[in-house]
């Protein structure tokens, strides 16, 4: 299993063991003979992508972001801050 | 965060706090998109996104003097805005039932046959309908197991600063994030196939 190193180090790094310790080894043997524990943890890696993919279509609103600054009688210097580093 | 970009983050903390608007100015722009998502995945309201983004930046100038630089800026900044955000769900009702969360049925992940997923399309994530079913799976996670996927999963901050934030244990962290995982997993396996994803 290709991905099998790298789940046994996350158990262990979950699970706040050292990697040579008692509970790792017992746990790297187990995951040798455990096809799906590969598989398990493939699917929630995914489930994580597939939020992050969904989220990253969020942006905070031009409208949004100005009232904010009025409301807080701040500037928005994003602009000629962003001009003055591109001279 | 790296070592030059907290150097000159705790600059602009300094002179913010002498009362620099340009400086509060450049600490608002740095965080306002990351505390307006904050708003959006806790409420799922765009309404109550603006509401928590504006209110937390009117207490960050209020308060600033009060950071003391025990905890990173980001940290103290993020625990506002979920403050205001927890307290925001409080006084309203829940749109949806909570579903109890469990812990992953080991016994039957190792003994069960269980089907890969191939890779996803992507593209039909950002489908309106799919992305309202993703939406509510979150929702429907009660708000001590939302807070959690949301800064680890979305926001990618570590367990440390997760725990600050939400003034619980790492171990804790660390337990209701793979249960929330978990419960989100077994959603999706309904919804993907339902949807057409695979």
């Amino acid at each position: 299993m290709k991905n099998q190193k790298e789940l046994y180090k996350k158990v262990c790094e979950y699970l706040g063991c050292d990697l040579d310790s008692t509970p790792c080894k017992q746990i790297q043997e187990y995951l040798k003979a455990c096809r799906n524990c590969e598989v398990y943890v493939d699917k929630i890696k995914k489930t994580v992508n597939i939020y992050k993919v969904a989220d990253s279509c969020d942006q905070l609103p031009d409208d949004v972001c100005k009232k904010l600054f009025i409301i807080l009688d701040l500037n928005n210097s994003d602009q000629p801050e962003e001009s003055s580093e591109k001279d | 965060m790296e070592t030059k970009d907290l150097q000159k983050e705790t600059e602009l903390v300094s002179k913010a706090q002498n009362g620099d608007r340009q400086a509060l100015s450049r600490l608002v722009i740095e965080y306002r998109n990351r505390i307006y998502h904050l708003g959006l995945r806790l409420t799922n309201s765009e309404q109550d996104a603006e509401d928590i983004l504006q209110e937390t930046f009117l207490i960050m100038i209020r308060k600033i003097h009060q950071f003391k630089g025990k905890s990173s800026f980001y940290t103290w900044l993020y625990r506002i805005a979920m403050n205001i955000g927890l307290q925001k769900l409080k006084s309203k009702p829940h749109k949806y039932q909570h579903v109890s969360i469990d812990d992953p049925d080991i016994e039957k992940i190792s003994s069960t046959a269980a089907s890969e997923w191939p890779t996803f399309d992507y593209g039909q994530i950002s489908k309106k309908r799919f992305r309202k079913k993703l939406d509510e799976l979150v929702e429907k996670m009660p708000d001590n197991y939302r807070t959690v996927f949301i800064l680890r999963d979305l926001h990618e901050l570590s367990t440390e600063d997760t725990s600050k934030i939400l003034q619980i244990t790492p171990s804790n962290t660390k337990i209701r994030l793979m249960r929330a995982r978990n419960y989100l997993k077994v959603q999706l396996e309904g919804l993907v196939a339902e949807e057409g994803l695979i």
